[in-house]
């Protein structure tokens, strides 16, 4: 009964995982992404580490909600309903995935995974807890720290008050058609053109 | 006995929710819905548009079976209960979100993201909150949450968990001045294409999580089904109802600020009380 959730649930992570490169927004992606996420949550929990699966859960609800809006802010398509190309750069992505997909599953095939079904009486989530403030203490609070730092320049690199001034002063959105008019409103007193076109708005 | 939890979990989510109704004084219009006929937008995401409300149901849901009806009796008695409800938390969010995305249409769409830009950081004194309570505890079950409080409820043990639970109950119920997804000065936001049953599906949604929200509070904060005299799940009901009540009050009475605003108040303002809060029961726990 177990095994065939497990199967079900890893078939369902692959099939969104896949979604995610066949969809054509960017909010979609996401949110397939976070499908197959939970999926692994919840293979997580049948395999005896609540804790680490329902945090997948959580942490990826939060996670792809952060992505979707910080996507859609850099890719200029603001509704993200838009239809757009979900891959790029073919030959790299292809070899990376290989070298990724033969390196996990090495590991899978070659480690030792354990076959005793974990104790009914076993404490996980307490014993999860001594490892990762214990042995594991180093690779948590690299990884901890790690994430902050990444968190601090992104809310840098989208902050509107920058060394300089505010960031989209004399700005220009990219043009609807390639050399085209931009998109959206002009920057206050931005070249010539920018006058004549106030009237309009 | 499962079958019994099963059965309280579907009947206090039911007749919770027609008391938020009452409550709310949306009976009547939550009725007359169903007789209206259904907007349709140009070129919406039509999966999310129609499951947005049945997933907000099923967070309410999910949050509800985890909830100790008597000492020792959960429907889902995990060893991480408060986590799977902070999951939920996270997830009303996107469903939210989701909701107003969908429709692809300007006022749906800016309370989508003002809500995603408020949700967020309340999630984060949420999950203080929260863990503070499971510090007595000395586990994350909500079953375990409850025994430590025999002694005493953890709202005088911890006297700003609640205060600022009821924020984030604010928010998830999209009520009064956490309402930043449907509020009246975007034409209802998320729901402003919504109409018919799916507009009435998405306020019973949201009714419900109403109660579930309400009945983890009595769970974290007021010793869920501990009580003299009457038996416990008459003491959840009751507490529930009360918090409900003052959520309802509190929505109706405390105006909305600018969305701006509202975020600098979360983080320079809930977020470091969230950690004083987290402090004050680590050193009492110690």
């Amino acid at each position: 009964m177990t095994d065939l959730a497990v199967a079900l649930l890893a078939a369902f992570a692959v099939w969104t995982g896949w979604r995610v490169f066949r969809v054509d927004s960017m909010v979609r992606a996401s949110f397939s992404l976070m499908l197959s996420f939970v999926a692994v949550g919840g293979i997580g929990v049948l395999l005896s580490a609540p804790y680490i699966g329902v945090a997948t859960v959580f942490m990826m609800a939060v996670e792809m909600m952060v992505m979707a809006i910080f996507m859609v802010m850099f890719m200029m398509n603001p509704a993200g309903l838009n239809p757009m190309m979900m891959v790029h750069q073919h030959r790299l992505s292809i070899g990376a995935g290989l070298v990724a997909f033969i390196g996990l599953g090495a590991a899978v095939l070659l480690s030792p995974l354990p076959r005793d079904p974990v104790p009914e009486e076993a404490q996980v989530v307490a014993q999860l807890g001594h490892e990762l403030l214990g042995p594991s203490m180093l690779i948590f609070e690299t990884a901890g720290v790690t994430l902050l730092a990444t968190m601090v320049g992104a809310v840098i690199l989208s902050s509107r008050q920058g060394r300089y001034g505010a960031a989209d002063e004399g700005a220009r959105p990219p043009g609807l058609t390639e050399g085209g008019e931009p998109a959206g409103r002009r920057p206050e007193g931005g070249g010539g053109h920018g006058h004549h076109h106030h009237g309009g708005h | 006995m499962t079958l019994l939890l099963a059965l309280a979990v579907l009947g206090t989510l039911l007749a919770g929710t027609l008391f938020a109704a009452v409550l709310d004084r949306t009976a009547l219009p939550l009725v007359a819905a169903f007789g209206r006929q259904r907007v349709e937008t140009e070129a919406p995401d039509r999966m999310n548009r129609d499951l947005a409300p049945a997933w907000y149901l099923a967070l309410a849901a999910v949050g509800l079976s985890v909830v100790p009806f008597a000492p020792g009796l959960a429907l889902i008695d995990s060893p991480v209960g408060i986590v799977i409800w902070g999951a939920c938390e996270a997830l009303t969010v996107v469903t939210v979100f989701l909701h107003g995305w969908s429709p692809n249409a300007p006022f749906p769409l800016i309370g989508a993201y003002r809500y995603a830009a408020i949700g967020l950081p309340v999630m984060l004194p949420s999950m203080f909150v929260l863990i503070a309570a499971a510090l007595p505890a000395e586990s994350l079950s909500l079953v375990a949450i409850v025994e430590s409080q025999r002694e005493i409820w953890n709202v005088v043990r911890q006297p700003l968990g609640l205060p600022l639970f009821l924020v984030v109950a604010l928010a998830l119920t999209l009520r009064g001045p956490m309402d930043y997804a449907d509020a009246a000065d975007i034409a209802s936001g998320t729901s402003a294409e919504d109409s018919g049953p799916a507009r009435a599906a998405w306020q019973v949604a949201r009714l419900a999580m109403l109660v579930s929200v309400s009945a983890i509070a009595a769970t974290v904060f007021l010793g869920g089904p501990l009580g003299p005299v009457l038996p416990g799940p008459v003491w959840l009901w009751l507490k529930t109802a009360v918090l409900m009540a003052l959520i309802v009050w509190l929505g109706d009475r405390v105006a909305r600020t600018t969305p701006s605003r509202m975020l600098g108040i979360l983080w320079v303002v809930l977020l470091p009380l969230s950690f004083l809060d987290l402090v004050i029961s680590g050193v009492l726990a110690l």
